[in-house]
């Protein structure tokens, strides 16, 4: 049977994008697989993985060097015929060096590593391949693509690895400068914990400017702007802000829906947000009957008085656009 | 005299600019071809029925090497009224073979590859690229503008098959009779079905296929219908009048939703899924819209001079741009080669048009557009065929069948058609047909 | 010249058309182009090129097709075009080389004609999407990268700063030196329009073909078993507390469930904006001093 290792790069104390995700496919397809933390505050970062898994080893790392990195992981990884790394940046910008590194093949962007066979996707997400190997090597799995439940909320042990630091040696990575904190307006969709959605209901009239003023409105709740694709398609909001299968896969914590019908290629692809609030001028339709707070009225009307009571900013053109 | 880049350019990759650039070249000159599409045919409506004979001249047996669908064996009439259908059903196995007479071809394969010709007889395609002006010196065309930083482009002639509502010809006011009821809309449908489907539908087979024309499915609205059958799609769409669209208040994807209904029609393209949906304006008036077709240092060709033949359900504009094109291409070389490229030089272009069918013909059809588009054709016509059809075929009995002359009285007073008006029509077509 | 910039495109089809039952893909070279990442590495190569007076080179490993979109890159004002014949590196059934393999392929090209500075990427190839060639190319060039980058600014000859997107909506600022790989989102820039006489003259200018060597032994065991159209995967959700079945039904369902039952109100624009701002805060996620 192949063995798995799971290596996670973390920041500041926590794991990057899909972390959690890795070690609970790799555990699925190994119970052994060994679990690997490297970066800043991996002790903090490995909390997070309570009832996934019962162990983990860590690398200290000041700050991110792709290059300094791998080449002190190669030692680490010898033995384990699988290593899964999350599609996240940080792992994506690790892996390929990793895999020239060692030679190893790389499969990267894996939607799921099963027995000995990998599925990834192809051609903007129209399709899936399905790849066998026979040989060590590296994958990279997409973030939020399977889910990963804890069986208990026992923390992992935790030892760290005796690994020589070539910190402070001279290496051609980047030079960190400055971290910036999250800017809703900006974040990725799948990122986000708050989201406010448009749907073709407020295309008709000015339809620039009520996408400005969701934005504007997302804004002001903290959240980020998403639409479906009727309105991505007709250009009202860039394709990489629709929700749903075929275009992001969403977690959000809460969901406030504006005209949007929820048709199931949209609704498919919200996850399963805690609190859900839907304006409708329709009260039967999908959207209105998932929602805890069902509104039937002109969405168009509410945003008008949404921005007068939020004070929403005047929309920007990264509100809208990013 | 200015100095030129190119002896001529041609603006519009379409099928009269590709005709025109293979003339030209072919006579030696230095050719470049304007298209504003990122390939020639990309911006053009898909498929449709091609009638091919006009190419004998520019590509010998071009049915070997050009981008056919299928041949056209089968042509279809059909009279629709809310419930009725009548069809009238021609076969021929001569259209099967060389040198065939109408194939149905997809628009971006079919301008890609004449353009091909074009660029393998010496011309210069540049793709992406749209001509946004005329560049004139005392009154006289020298040039052309295009979108592109330092785009600015000088010739002794410039060729414009730029098509339908051409710019380039309004812009040198060529234009002087051009209204709304000129025009037609065109929309239409690409339908997948598999290959087998379309065969077994359609009663043909192999790399044969069918054309259909539809009268009376347009609501009231003057205009027309049709359906092509291609490999594995079909093309259903709807020519329809502008100015009556506009007064209706139906939208042209309501009338073709319910085309597709019609019960003559649905079993046709049952389980089909909808590829693509495109929609063009098409010159309809034929001869009597069309604008001045030379003017100094420029010539007309194609749609772009109106040139379409297009009488709501017949529509031959492929052909008629191609013969246009290659008039306008030869004219250009043998004014060039007299060194007058003005106005009086570049006469010889409506000359060849005359000799060729491509004036011949439009002078021939010219009552055509108008007897198509009329209100008998369009409506009362195919209500009064079909109920005299339907009353010679519905069995009464016990009561007596009254014979064909009676039923065709009795529904010609219903329907209030006058006999001297269906006399008249019935001469027009005559003449403009026969 | 004392520095050189290379931009890397990749050849694809913009709109393929995939049949949702067999996954069979229909590939169209006229609907063939670069992606809108490609281009902005291309723009932003241009720019930079321009401040830093080098010259800016592109390479493309794919079929002779994407000589017409070189060609336009060439008119946009690229110094040099160069294209890699991918033959032997291809891989049967998706003809599609490993990215280990291009990025060897793309390392060979780049260095032949001397040191680099900076080689510019697009952030992902639309057709593979693993945004991994870039790194392949930082590794073999021993160079520093910064992948998926929102923002360049070239400083004096040899130094960069970008700004890069991070997990979580956090993003950060880099400083990188020559030679570097940088790899960029779509948006960063838009490529100029070439002018008409420069895509006149690149009509028929030649372009450079090398051929790939020999495809790497890494990627010989991997292998494609099979393409289908993407269906997503399960996601494995917490099952539903509960002891037995019954319990287990009853909370999935939510039935009984003291949560906020679901409302449906009908209201005016300024009832509605109340309601929800209400129900945002009873959820915690407004403070009571937002509006
Ligand atoms: C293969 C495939 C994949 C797809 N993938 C996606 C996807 O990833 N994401 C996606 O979103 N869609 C996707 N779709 C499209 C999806 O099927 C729906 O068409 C789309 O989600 C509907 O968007 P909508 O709710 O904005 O529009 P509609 O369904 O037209 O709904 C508009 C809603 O607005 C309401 N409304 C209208 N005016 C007002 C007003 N003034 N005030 C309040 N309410 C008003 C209406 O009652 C209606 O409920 C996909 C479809 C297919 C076939
Ligand atoms: C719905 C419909 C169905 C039809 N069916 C048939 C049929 O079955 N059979 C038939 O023979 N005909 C048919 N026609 C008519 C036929 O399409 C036209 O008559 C024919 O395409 C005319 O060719 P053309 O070269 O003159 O113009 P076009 O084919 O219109 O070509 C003009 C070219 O010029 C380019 N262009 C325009 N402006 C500029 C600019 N400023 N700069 C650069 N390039 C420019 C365009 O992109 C285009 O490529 C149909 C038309 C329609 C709308
Ligand atoms: N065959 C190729 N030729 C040139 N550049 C490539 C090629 N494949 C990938 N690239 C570059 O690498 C980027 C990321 O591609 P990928 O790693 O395939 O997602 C692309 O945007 C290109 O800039």
């Amino acid at each position: 049977m192949a063995t798995y290792l799971a290596l996670l790069p973390s920041r500041e104390g926590s794991l990057v994008a899909g972390g959690d995700e890795v070690v609970a496919e790799a555990r699925e397809l190994d119970p052994a697989a060994r679990v690997v933390i490297i970066g800043r505050g991996a002790e903090n970062a490995a909390t997070e993985l309570a009832g996934l898994c019962e162990s983990v080893e860590l690398i200290e790392r000041d700050s991110f060097e792709p290059s300094r990195w791998s080449d002190d992981l190669v030692d680490v990884i010898v033995g384990a015929d699988v290593v899964v790394i999350p599609a996240s940046p940080d792992g994506r910008d690790l892996a390929p060096r990793l895999a020239a590194l060692t030679g190893r093949p790389l499969i990267a962007g894996a939607l799921s590593v099963q027995g000995g066979q990998i599925v990834v996707a192809r051609q903007g997400g129209l399709l899936e391949e399905h790849v066998q190997f026979d040989g060590p090597i590296i994958v990279t799995l997409q973030p939020h693509v399977r889910g990963a439940l804890a069986e208990s909320e026992l923390a992992p042990t935790t030892t760290t690895l005796a690994v020589s630091d070539t910190s402070g040696t001279r290496s051609n990575d980047a030079r960190l400068i400055e971290v910036f904190p999250p800017d809703p307006a900006t974040m990725d969709l799948a990122e986000a914990s708050r989201l406010v959605g448009g749907g073709a209901g407020l295309m008709s009239g000015d339809a620039a400017a009520r996408f400005a003023q969701l934005g504007a409105v997302a804004v002001a709740l903290g959240a980020s702007m998403g639409a479906t694709r009727v309105v991505t398609d007709a250009g009202w909001v860039s394709h990489d802000r629709q929700i749903g299968t075929t275009g992001v896969v969403v977690a959000p914590q809460v969901y406030v829906a504006f005209a949007i019908s929820g048709a199931v290629q949209h609704t498919a692809g919200l996850g399963h947000p805690e609190h859900i609030i839907s304006v409708n001028t329709d009260p039967h339709c999908p959207m209105m009957a998932m929602a805890d707070l069902a509104v039937v009225a002109d969405a168009t009307a509410t945003l008008d008085a949404l921005v007068d009571r939020l004070g929403a900013a005047a929309p920007t053109e990264s509100a809208m656009t990013a | 005299m200015t100095a030129h880049d190119a002896d001529v350019i041609v603006v519009g990759a379409g099928p009269a600019g590709s005709a025109a650039a293979i003339t030209a070249a072919r006579a030696g000159l230095d050719v470049v071809l304007i298209e504003r599409g990122p390939f020639p045919g990309s911006k053009n409506m898909y498929g449709g029925v091609i009638y091919g004979r006009v190419l004998d001249g520019l590509v010998p047996s071009w049915w070997e090497v050009a981008p056919i669908q299928r041949w056209i064996t089968r042509r279809s009439t059909m009279l629709l009224t809310a419930n009725q259908a009548l069809t009238v059903d021609f076969r021929s196995d001569n259209w099967a073979e060389p040198p065939y007479n109408g194939a149905t071809a997809y628009r971006p394969e079919f301008d890609s590859w004449l353009a091909d010709v074009a660029v393998d007889a010496g011309a210069q395609l540049i793709c992406s690229t749209t001509v946004t002006g005329l560049i004139r010196e005392h009154g006289r065309v020298v040039g052309v503008r295009t979108d592109r930083p330092d785009g600015d482009l000088r010739a002794r002639v410039v060729i414009a098959a730029d098509g339908v509502n051409s710019f380039l010809a309004k812009e040198a006011g060529l234009y002087h009779h051009a209204e709304p009821e000129h025009y037609t809309l065109g929309i239409k449908e690409t339908l997948a079905l598999p290959r087998e489907v379309i065969e077994e539908r359609f009663g043909v087979r192999g790399n044969h296929g069918l054309d259909i024309e539809i009268l009376g499915c347009t609501d009231g609205i003057p205009g027309g219908g049709f359906l092509y059958t291609n490999l594995d799609t079909i093309a259903l769409g709807l020519v329809l009048q502008l100015p009556a669209l506009a007064a209706q208040s139906k939208r042209p994807e309501e009338l073709l939703a319910e085309l597709k209904t019609h019960s003559a029609i649905a079993p046709l393209i049952e389980g089909a899924e909808v590829k693509e949906y495109s929609a063009h304006l098409i010159p309809e008036a034929g001869f009597h819209m069309m604008p001045d077709l030379v003017t100094d240092g420029m010539l007309v060709a194609g749609d772009a001079a109106a040139m379409c033949l297009a009488a709501g359900i017949w529509l031959e504009g492929v052909n008629f741009a191609i013969g246009a094109g290659m008039a306008a291409g030869q004219a250009a070389a043998e004014a060039i080669r007299l060194d007058d490229t003005s106005a009086a030089g570049l006469e010889c272009y409506i000359r060849r048009l005359a000799q060729n069918f491509v004036l011949s013909d439009h002078r021939k059809l010219a009552e055509i557009p108008g007897l198509v588009m009329s209100d008998r054709v369009q409506q009362q016509y195919p209500s009064l065929v079909a109920n005299i059809v339907e009353r010679i075929f519905t069995v009464t009995n016990p009561q007596p069948k009254p014979g064909f002359n009676a039923i065709a009285r009795s529904e010609l007073k219903a329907s209030g058609i006058r006999v001297r008006e269906l006399v008249q029509d019935g001469w027009k077509g005559l003449r403009g047909f026969g | 010249m004392n520095g050189r910039i290379v931009a890397c495109v990749k050849w694809v089809d913009l709109r393929p058309e995939v049949d949702s039952l067999t996954g069979h893909v229909v590939h169209d070279e006229r609907t063939s182009g670069w992606s809108p990442a490609d281009l902005a590495a291309v723009e932003l190569g241009l720019t930079i090129a321009e401040a830093w007076s080098v010259s800016c080179d592109v390479i493309c490993c794919g079929p002779a097709a994407a000589e017409r979109g070189l060609r336009e890159l060439l008119a946009a004002g690229a110094t040099s075009v160069t294209r890699i014949d991918p033959g032997s590196i291809e891989h049967a059934p998706s003809h599609h080389a490993s990215s280990a393999d291009v990025a060897a392929a793309l390392t060979q090209a780049v260095t032949n004609s001397g040191p680099v500075t900076l080689v510019l990427c697009g952030d992902y190839s639309l057709d593979r999407g693993t945004g991994s060639v870039p790194a392949f190319l930082a590794h073999h060039l021993s160079a520093s990268q910064a992948l998926g980058v929102t923002a360049v600014d070239p400083a004096e000859l040899g130094r960069v700063l970008v700004t890069r997107r991070l997990g979580g909506g956090r993003s950060e600022r880099l400083e990188l030196r020559g030679p570097m790989v940088v790899s960029v989102e779509g948006s960063v820039a838009r490529l100029r329009r070439a002018g008409l006489r420069a895509t006149m003259n690149a009509t028929d200018a030649t372009i450079d073909v090398i051929e790939a060597s020999g495809s790497s032994s890494t990627t010989h065991h991997v292998r494609t078993v099979s393409t289908l159209p993407l269906r997503p995967r399960p996601r494995s959700l917490p099952a539903p507390p509960g002891d037995d079945a019954r319990d287990r039904i009853l909370s999935l369902t939510g039935a009984l469930v003291d949560r906020t039952p679901p409302r449906t109100i009908h209201a005016t624009a300024d009832e509605a904006a109340d309601a929800i701002i209400g129900q945002l805060r009873q959820w915690g996620y407004l403070d009571a001093t937002d509006s």
